[in-house]
């Protein structure tokens, strides 16, 4: 009999709503810090009052008396990270190596060889990370340590590999994470190379995108004009490699160097699409090709680096040598030419690279306050999701870390980092750069 | 009758053959010794009988009247496929490559199509002989010196195995090979090549020794001219690695070594020119091979090897193209090879490199008649060939590409 009670006590649990234990306390203060609000001037010193996962209030407020109050003494809150392009919460997604070449996303099951645009050949445009995101993944915790709150994440595989979308890095359920879907759609140059069927070359990469939106204009006027009259009229099949091309706020396509900043933007112009670059590893060689397209970019936080297992005596190009050493300088000559741009941290090996990959480029001349906002308010605007996310400031998401010592520095210590307004506290208060060690 | 005598009525009686015949009054540039103006050159029986200032034509041999011409030995190219390609893209005309890793016993020669529609087309340009070089495998085979012109193969067959081309093991570099696994594979490689020589000479000695158990191996049989020093061992060798590995393997293996396709070999230069060791230098107008070389790093290798003091003569590696040959040598001469290497590198040079130096290569006495007529230098594009002679016998100039012009010039 007291075992049945007991058994029915846990059940009960079970089935109370996931967040009523965690949510305690849903209000949080921390006050007297130094609050890094980003889309404002920075308040020396004040308070951020959190409630039922936004923030209520950012300054001189006071605490209400059920909040619990975090002394933020000698602390500073920033808003939360945010990794403009990584598959965080995707386990199974090949990494990102940021480059879209080819190799960087292989298929895994190679697909049968492809006639032509209509077998429809390394397009799954239909897959929506937001439906395919999983708690377990382990690097979630891992990059909430590093002071990552969100992420924009991605299917990476094939050309059209499919919709993003921005999360939360936690959350009871994986729907939960969800912020904002679709984020855009993420291609690559990705092909097999000759005699794997089409598309086999960066020609026919490029020949099958235009195709594919082509397609999918055709597609979508037959489906308008069906859905105002279908009375009397042959319908349109269902194809659901263009539904997820059409449904894309946004494309985000691979560039490294200024022949393919060209070659992605006029793309981009010609198919009326709006257009993220990323890569951006040769972006301090021709800033001004993007400030003419007025492009938006995503910059690889992985700066190039000699390839592991490369011939000791093989003769390297001045260029490469010049871009593994000048691809850092790349942020500060956005900032320079006013090109809008984010960091991602998605090809970082872990999330304990990313303050020495930040360090770098601000030694080769990014402002602390530009590199903060290149993860923070950036990422958000180059989403849309500036109204939610991106700052400290009434009424968005709760997301913050907050930190002992300036974000990205050496011995910075992330203290707290919160998500939807619940607080996490990396294990043992490490320096940021090796939070995950 | 004294024996010369006898060999001027022999020839005589044979003049009226179609490989007798006088030159005059043309310009010759025999390559081997200085060009002189208005000179006779004497061809009988297809040999060279005589070049002087004034030659009398022997009663009945033919006078050709060479006035404002120019007479220079056929050229040689060192490296084609020609006769063993005819459509590069359509497989069944190739016949460069055969399967198997070591096939020491083909002979490239014997796979030359005399009918080869790209023969007149480079015999056209003024090239005579070429080598023939099979690919594929380790040892590809027999690469073999063949002039051009002949019903048959063996009437092309200058000298079947003035090579065996080696496809001497690289590090290759592979995407997404690390570079330790590529090592590996090239040492393996290596040790097999190694273990296999070790058996054409355990088959010599037994060979020698002659016992009753010992049974002929051909291909065996074919690795004998190359272990007895006959014949070298053309080695594919690009950059400077390559190159020392091949020079420092042949050294050990000793055996005679020309290396062919060089294009950066660095400090290795001064070795070769040490161990004379020939070179074959690939497509002159090529492009730099490594992005940051300058522009004209293949058009000035020759002189740079010149200026070394290696021997080399030039190889057009393909089939049609060899009808550029001379303007490899002319690109070479506009970055800085003095001109008369040159124009040896294309004829002389290759004759010595192959060891045919005694019967052709320059316009000498007693070697065979190979010779070009231009109507100018033959370095400059503008020069036409106007006659063409093999073993002294005159060669139709007619190609498909002269059909083509007149048929088209003729298009109503």
């Amino acid at each position: 009999m007291k075992y049945r009670v007991l058994a029915l006590a846990c059940s009960a649990l079970v089935f109370l709503p996931g967040g009523i234990v965690a949510e305690v306390p849903s209000v949080i203060a921390i006050r007297g810090a130094r609050i890094v609000t980003v889309s404002g001037p920075v308040i020396p010193r004040g308070t951020v009052i959190l409630r039922d996962g936004l923030i209520e209030a950012v300054g001189d407020a006071q605490p209400p008396p059920e909040a619990w109050v975090i002394d933020g003494e000698g602390l500073t809150v920033y808003p939360g990270l945010l990794d403009a392009l990584s598959t965080l919460g995707l386990p199974d997604m090949p990494r990102l190596n940021g480059t879209g070449r080819p190799n960087a996303a292989r298929p895994r099951s190679a697909p049968a060889p492809a006639r032509g645009p209509e077998d429809r050949p390394l397009n799954t445009s239909y897959l929506r990370a937001a439906g395919e995101l999983s708690l377990t993944d382990r690097r979630l915790e891992a990059a909430r340590n590093a002071g990552f709150t969100g992420a924009v994440t991605f299917p990476t595989e094939g050309v059209f590999a499919g919709l993003g979308a921005v999360i939360d890095l936690a959350g009871k359920r994986p729907g939960e994470m969800v912020v904002q879907s679709p984020a855009g759609l993420y291609l690559t140059m990705y092909n097999g190379g000759f005699g794997t069927g089409y598309p086999s070359s960066l020609m026919g990469v490029i020949a099958y995108i235009r195709q594919i939106y082509l397609d999918a204009g055709q597609y979508k006027a037959a489906r308008d004009i069906y859905a105002a009259h279908p009375n009397g009229l042959k319908r349109p099949g269902y194809d659901k490699w263009l539904e997820g091309v059409l449904e894309a706020p946004r494309v985000l396509l691979p560039a490294n160097d200024p022949k393919e900043f060209e070659r992605m933007l006029r793309l981009g112009e010609e198919l009326n699409l709006q257009v993220l670059l990323y890569g951006l590893a040769e972006g301090f060689r021709a800033p001004e090709i993007l400030r003419k397209h007025n492009a938006r970019v995503l910059v690889n936080l992985r700066w190039p680096e000699k390839p592991r297992g490369a011939d000791p005596e093989a003769e390297e190009t001045l260029r490469v040598l010049e871009t593994r050493d000048l691809a850092p300088s790349t942020p500060a000559a956005l900032v320079k030419a006013g090109v809008k741009f984010a960091f991602y941290a998605g090809a970082l090996e872990k999330p304990a690279d990313l303050a020495p990959a930040v360090r770098r480029a601000m030694i080769a001349g990014l402002s602390h306050d530009d590199a903060v906002r290149a993860m923070t308010l950036n990422v958000a605007e180059l989403y849309g999701v500036a109204d939610r996310l991106g700052s400290v400031e009434k009424g968005k998401i709760a997301n913050l870390v907050v930190t002992r010592g300036d974000l990205f520095r050496d011995k910075t210590e992330v203290k707290y980092v919160f998500v939807d307004g619940m607080k996490y506290e990396p294990e043992t208060p490490a320096p940021a750069a090796e939070v995950t060690r | 009758m004294k024996p010369v005598a006898l060999w001027i009525a022999a020839a005589v009686l044979s003049a009226a053959a179609d490989n007798s015949f006088l030159i005059r009054g043309a310009a010759v540039y025999p390559v081997s010794s200085p060009a002189i103006e208005n000179a006779s050159l004497l061809v009988l029986d297809g040999r060279v009988a005589a070049v002087g200032p004034k030659i009398a034509a022997p009663k009945g041999v033919r006078v050709i009247d060479g006035k404002g011409l120019r007479v220079y030995p056929g050229m040689i190219d060192s490296a084609t496929e020609v006769g063993m390609s005819e459509i590069g893209a359509v497989g069944v005309t190739n016949d460069v490559r055969e399967l198997g890793d070591f096939k020491p016993q083909l002979r490239a020669g014997i796979a030359v199509n005399p009918s080869s529609e790209h023969i007149p087309v480079i015999r056209a340009n003024g090239i005579t002989a070429a080598m023939a070089v099979p690919d594929g495998g380790v040892i590809a085979g027999q690469a073999s010196l063949m002039r051009l012109d002949g019903w048959t193969w063996e009437e092309m067959a200058v000298k079947l195995d003035a090579a065996l081309h080696l496809n001497f093991p690289a590090i290759a570099a592979r995407r997404n090979t690390p570079f330790s696994e590529a090592k590996r594979e090239y040492n393996r490689d290596l040790k097999q090549l190694d273990e296999y020589l070790e058996q054409a000479r355990r088959y010599q000695t037994a060979r020698k020794a002659a016992g009753p158990g010992f049974r002929t191996n051909l291909q065996f049989e074919a690795m004998l001219p190359l272990l007895e020093g006959k014949v070298p061992l053309m080695v594919t060798a690009v950059r400077e690695r390559e190159i020392k590995a091949a020079v420092e393997w042949a050294e050990k293996q000793k055996l005679r070594l020309v290396l062919s396709e060089v294009r950066k070999p660095g400090a290795m230069l001064a070795e070769l020119k040490a161990k004379n060791i020939p070179v074959i230098l690939g497509p002159v107008q090529d492009l730099p091979l490594d992005h940051d070389d300058p522009y004209d790093a293949a058009f000035t290798l020759p002189a740079e090897l010149y200026k070394a003091g290696v021997r080399f003569a030039f190889g057009s590696f393909g089939n049609q193209f060899s009808r550029n040959l001379p303007y490899q040598a002319a690109t070479a001469v506009a970055f800085g090879l003095p001109y008369e290497e040159g124009l040896k590198s294309v004829t002389l040079y290759p004759a010595e490199i192959w060891g045919v130096s005694a019967e052709m290569g320059s316009i000498e006495k007693a070697k065979w008649a190979d010779l070009m007529v231009t109507d100018g230098d033959p370095l400059e594009v503008k020069t036409q060939v106007r006659r063409l002679f093999i073993k002294g016998r005159e060669v139709d100039l007619e190609s498909k590409h002269t059909r083509l012009y007149k048929k088209y010039l003729a298009r109503p």
